[in-house]
């Protein structure tokens, strides 16, 4: 214990010195943590907006819904799968889908029309709450619809505007109604901007004579629980019907975030790289400092063994507060990160990724790899930069060693 | 006149000009553009009026449509649903390359956006495309008699179209076969881009109507759902009928 100390003891023998080193490690420490933390907010932050909004972390289609999406092609038990997700906490909605015309005075256009369940949306995604104008359907069916911005603009829909809506309905005939538009979607990805009309459930049935089909239930734990575990809940739930985790239907945004996280990693590392220098240097300063000190230890039979231990130690020491000061101001920067974020709209707007929409204001996700990976890349940098100089010491002439000034 | 026209023309019943009198033997060698000139002008005409039955059966419905049909030229038409009694009153209106649909329980006229004409009219195999297309055949495709003699029990002449690659056409090919006794025709065979067949339009049941030798009787099958059909049947056709004026105006599309 007595190296301990004495090292301890030499570190404040010359209090600037080690408190300029301090300083580099604790703040090197700092920002490392805070921005390992805005890197991982930003991939969760990406993929959390993208599945909470609409998509969910899992869909459960029939087989071949997606390639066809044939209005024929429904889920043989959906109320199963429902209450198997409310029984494991899970947010659940099912949709019907069905292709139809929007037409408002003498401009028309084509539309998928989404038969939802408001509650479950609102309970269990975000679209309800993502909208430019107006609000998302009510509880009870009173033919309102919510639909795309790009879709509104093309017909030059406002709130409260009557809509004419005809579809092919599933006997075949001519399904036609009125319909009023009770809100306006924000920006949520080209395909829901251009062609997404949502309408009441009970609506829906009405209009395409659609017999109550469900041909979809989204499932979203809202990062609660893995995915694979929401994956094997709706494989049990529903056998026989296609389970898809947003990674299969979002592979651009798959990719996108796999892509990320390679070039993260390598940005990473760079800046890892260039903290780690930054401290070696000034570790490196203040062993060449002492080369006279260590000069006279050798003179005085000092082993050089014992010069590199206490140099290490001193090294060591000094990384030891140094980061746990810098967890400290590093934990307090990704708290302030992650409540309050940096707001990125004068940048970049408002944007969409992959189809994505994207919140401009970016924030910060606390994770124990970031604070574990920061202080162990700054012990290990301190160190390092600390064996070096210690050779050198440990190999110095005394003679040579005193006579330096 | 586009080939995919026809079965249109037919089912909106623009007039037949049918060569009168029994087929002399110089027709017998027409040219390729020939024939298919007369086809074209087969069903060109001035007005017409009628009504047909359209039963369309699908995978998963089936359902009949008695429709009522005014025409008038080449660029008019309204077709008006008689029944069933939930449609009852839904009519189209075409003039020129614009469509519109008349749907009575809402009292409402909407005017069809170009990206719907690939779309299927009331649910039948017709595309809406089927019903504004005008333009000749001879004009869009390059064409040579590629069969003529006994098929299938018939004695026929086949006509292999082929589009000009300027002309503005969704087919790759198209087989006409038309009987060799009086150029009515028997069958058409449509291909898409990559020689695919697509669909198959045949014709049968050819009967004097409204005072004129026609196909009363129209199938069309496409070729990826063949269990799938619509077939059209002319009841009554009226050539150069008397028609008020307005008849295919937007006022009388709502009546």
């Amino acid at each position: 214990m007595a190296i301990w100390r004495y090292a301890w003891r030499n570190l404040w023998r010359n209090s600037r010195r080690s408190l300029i080193t301090l300083a580099a490690v604790t703040l090197s420490t700092a920002v490392l943590m805070a921005s390992y933390a805005l890197m991982d907010g930003l991939f969760r932050h990406t993929v959390d907006n993208a599945t909470n909004l609409v998509t969910g972390e899992v869909q459960v289609h029939a087989k071949g819904f997606l390639a066809e999406r044939s209005l024929y092609q429904a889920l043989a038990d959906p109320a199963a799968l429902l209450a198997a997700a409310q029984k494991a906490g899970l947010g659940a909605a099912a949709r019907s889908f069905g292709y139809g015309l929007v037409s408002q005075g003498t401009k028309s256009a084509g539309a998928l029309f989404w038969g939802v369940d408001p509650a479950a949306e609102r309970q269990a995604f975000d679209l309800a709450k993502h909208l430019e104008r107006g609000s998302f359907l009510a509880e009870k069916p009173d033919r309102g619809l919510v639909v795309g911005r790009k879709l509104a603009k093309s017909l030059g829909l406002d709130l409260g505007a009557e809509v004419v809506v005809v579809v092919q309905a599933a006997d075949g005939s001519l399904g036609n109604d009125l319909y009023t538009v009770t809100g306006i979607l924000k920006a949520a990805g080209e395909g829901l901007d251009r062609s997404a009309a949502f309408i009441h459930a009970a609506d829906f049935q009405q209009l395409f004579v659609s017999g109550g089909r469900i041909h979809e239930v989204a499932l979203n734990s809202r990062g609660r629980l893995p995915l694979d575990q929401v994956a094997a809940l709706a494989g049990r739930a529903a056998p026989g019907e296609e389970v898809k985790t947003w990674r299969d239907l979002m592979p651009a945004l798959a990719d996108m975030v796999n892509l990320f996280d390679v070039s993260m990693a390598l940005f990473g590392a760079i800046f890892f790289l260039a903290a780690g220098l930054g401290v070696m240097n000034t570790m490196l300063m203040s062993t060449y400092e002492r080369i006279h000190e260590f000069g006279l230890l050798k003179a005085l039979g000092t082993t050089p063994w014992r010069i590199v231990r206490d140099v290490c130690i001193e090294a060591l020491l000094l990384g030891l507060a140094a980061t746990a000061a810098g967890t400290l101001i590093g934990l307090a920067g990704t708290w302030y990160l992650q409540a309050i974020g940096l707001d990125i709209s004068r940048l970049a707007g408002e944007t969409t990724i992959a189809g994505v929409a994207f919140d401009p204001i970016w924030r910060a996700q606390f994770s124990l790899r970031a604070v574990v990976s920061s202080v162990a890349t700054m012990w290990a940098i301190c160190l390092l930069a600390a064996l070096y100089p210690a050779a050198v010491a440990a190999r110095l002439d005394p003679v040579r060693a005193l006579n330096r000034v | 006149m586009k080939l995919e026209r026809l079965g249109l023309i037919l089912l909106l019943g623009l007039a037949l000009t049918l060569p009168a009198g029994p087929v002399r033997a110089e027709e017998i060698k027409l040219s390729a553009r020939d024939i298919l000139d007369k086809v074209d002008d087969l069903y060109r005409g001035q007005a017409s009026h009628g009504r047909m039955s359209m039963a369309i059966t699908t995978a998963h419905w089936t359902r009949t449509l008695d429709l009522e049909f005014w025409s008038q030229g080449k660029d008019k038409s309204l077709v008006r649903i008689l029944a069933p009694t939930k449609e009852k009153g839904t009519a189209t209106l075409r003039v020129g390359s614009d469509l519109w649909n008349y749907l009575p329980k809402v009292k409402r006229v909407i005017k069809l956006p170009s990206s719907m004409m690939s779309a299927s009219w009331m649910g039948s195999h017709f595309t809406n495309n089927d019903l504004v297309k005008e333009s000749r055949m001879a004009e869009d495709y390059t064409f040579e008699v590629s069969f003529q003699g006994l098929r299938r029990g018939e004695d026929l002449i086949e006509v292999t179209c082929l589009p000009k690659p300027e002309a503005a056409v969704v087919w790759g090919k198209v087989l006409v076969e038309v009987r060799r006794s009086d150029y009515q025709p028997l069958l058409l065979n449509y291909f898409d881009e990559v020689m695919k067949p697509a669909r198959t339009m045949t014709f049968a049941e050819y009967r004097t109507l409204g005072g004129r030798l026609l196909p009363a009787q129209m199938t069309i099958v496409p070729t990826d759902k063949p269990e799938e059909k619509t077939v059209v049947e002319y009841q009554t056709i009226e050539f150069e009928p008397e028609l008020a004026p307005d008849v295919f105006s937007l006022r009388n599309l709502q009546r």
